[in-house]
């Protein structure tokens, strides 16, 4: 797609990975992190992990499996939340621990077996080693999360204000929660490849937390953590590419930098001077 | 469609795995326009009973009608219809939210689905926050405001949306004497106009000059219901035995 830009092959399919995961992942991390949810980024993204561990172990498609894998945890989540009583993030901690527990059973005896080479690609991602596919359905959910945002723009905004206030006041809350699940299910499977299961949850929660170091309106979030996480994530993979350093990392620790330099700078935390 | 009454027929509301519902065969019926104190020890059951009339809580037993709408089969329905006022809140001082935004969000649920705010929308919340005396508020972030101005603006939330009915839970906790008196103020008019009030309260020092119906609770039933004047309704209550309230 960006041939026209980048004549390098290998450097220009990187970047237009990192580009559409990074607006896929900031946009519904903006969602998550103002709900108070980020812990539904790290679930996923072990689901996703556990899901492609199990797809490798068996020899069938690892990216099927993490979609299938977080589409399952997407579903149980929201009536499990609901049912059992109980806040998000606690049974947030525990699916988490179960995926966990999972991905590392079938990683763990993969290695055993010695054929655990695709496996630790997932825990650290390998940018250059996508199929063109995989980069279109990375650009559809990107266009799709964007769409979402756009059409539900006004219950979005309540439901992130307060979820008990959004539902008073007659937003039909179920269906957003339940289809931002879905979307997350299926922007962190797409994503795991490039990222790995243990940074991509710098992509969920960072861009939209530098994000909110400056904005004042929920659609100045919506719109500079997509920009932030675009412009640092292509710059990593570039950097990271032309010097042969892993991209994945080298971007997650800019990101958690700039984050540090936003809380120092955000003009949201300056204390008024004299009176 | 009947606007504004509230009908409760032997309802209980119950939470997975309590031992006993938390309200237990309430029935009672509202008429539109009225203007319903509830008052009860802690525990009593009170905010179980305004979340259970607008829906948010399921119904286990019995049959609540609110606005003429079934509340079990229709629970969305009547909240577009009424509003409700939630007793606690805390908004963080850095969210994006200004007093404009929350108030005209008031109008969302009436909207619906891929519909966007208009001019009346606008209109409605711009009067809402000029009822409450926060219009010069607007631009403010949420979370910086003071306790009682963030109850103003939850209360200017809800009329935005002009309720048939307007459930309060503890609408005066934050506020001082003076805006206590504001506010009830504001709730005798629209009580007036037609609109039920249906308000839990423990502040009973600035309650309306005019008849009011009280519904005491206890351990989830009701113990009294009852009309007065709103200057009468603390003694009422007191003279309930063992529920006396600060």
């Amino acid at each position: 797609m960006l041939e026209f830009l980048i004549p390098n092959n290998i450097i220009c399919h990187a970047v237009e990975a990192m580009l559409f995961a990074s607006i896929a992942c900031s946009v519904l991390g903006v969602i998550i992190t103002q709900m108070s949810i980020s812990s539904i980024g790290f679930t996923m993204t072990h689901a996703a992990f556990a899901g492609a561990s199990v797809g490798i172990f068996f020899g069938v498609s690892g990216t099927a499996t993490a979609i299938l894998a977080s589409l399952i945890i997407a579903a149980i989540l929201g009536p499990l939340s609901e049912k059992a009583r109980m806040p998000t993030d606690t049974i947030l901690g525990v699916l988490f621990g179960m995926m966990m527990a999972i991905a590392i059973f079938f990683v763990s005896y993969m290695q055993y077996l010695g054929t655990a080479v695709n496996a630790s690609a997932l825990l650290f991602g390998n940018v250059v080693s996508l199929y063109r596919e995989e980069i279109y359905a990375l650009a559809g959910i990107s266009f799709v999360a964007i769409l979402f945002v756009a059409i539900f723009a006004k219950e979005i905004t309540a439901i992130i204000f307060n979820r008990k206030i959004a539902e008073a006041a007659g937003i039909r809350v179920r269906p957003i929660y339940y289809a931002l699940l879905f979307m997350i299910a299926i922007s962190v499977s797409l994503s795991l490849n490039i990222i790995g299961g243990l940074l991509l949850y710098v992509w969920l929660v960072t861009p939209a937390a530098i994000a909110y170091q400056f904005c004042t309106t929920v659609r100045g979030l919506f719109l500079s953590a997509p920009l932030i996480a675009g412009s640092v994530s292509v710059a990593g993979a570039w950097f990271g590419l032309q010097h042969s350093l892993p991209v994945g990392p080298l971007t997650a620790v800019a990101f958690s930098g700039l984050f540090l330099i936003a809380v120092l700078i955000s003009p949201k935390r300056r204390v008024p001077k004299g009176a | 469609m009947t606007p504004g009454t509230i009908d409760l027929a032997g309802v209980s509301t119950a939470y997975e795995g309590s031992d006993l519902p938390v309200i237990r065969g309430i029935s009672f019926s509202v008429a539109a326009g009225e203007f319903v104190v509830v008052g009860g020890p802690n525990g009593a059951g009170k905010t179980t009973l305004l979340e259970t009339i607008n829906g948010m809580l399921p119904i286990t037993h019995g049959r609540a009608t609110v606005c003429g709408l079934d509340v079990a089969a229709s629970g969305t329905g009547v909240r577009t219809k009424v509003g409700y006022v939630i007793q606690n809140f805390a908004f963080d001082p850095l969210a994006p939210f200004t007093v404009g935004n929350v108030v005209i969000m008031g109008r969302y649920g009436i909207l619906g689905y891929g519909r966007q705010p208009g001019e009346e929308d606008h209109r409605m919340a711009e009067e809402a926050m000029r009822l409450l005396g926060i219009e010069d508020l607007a631009d403010r972030s949420i979370g910086k405001l003071s306790g009682g101005q963030q109850q103003k603006v939850l209360i200017a939330h809800n009329l935005a949306k002009k309720p048939e009915i307007l459930l309060l839970d503890e609408p005066f906790s934050n506020l001082d004497l003076f805006t206590r008196s504001f506010v009830c103020d504001i709730l005798t008019g629209i009580a007036d106009a037609g609109c039920t009030v249906v308000m839990v309260s423990h502040a009973f020092d600035a309650l309306p000059d005019r008849e009011v119906r009280i519904l005491a609770m206890k351990d989830g039933m009701l113990s009294l219901d009852a009309r007065c004047r709103g200057d009468e309704v603390e003694e009422k209550i007191r003279n309930l035995s063992g529920s006396v309230h600060a």
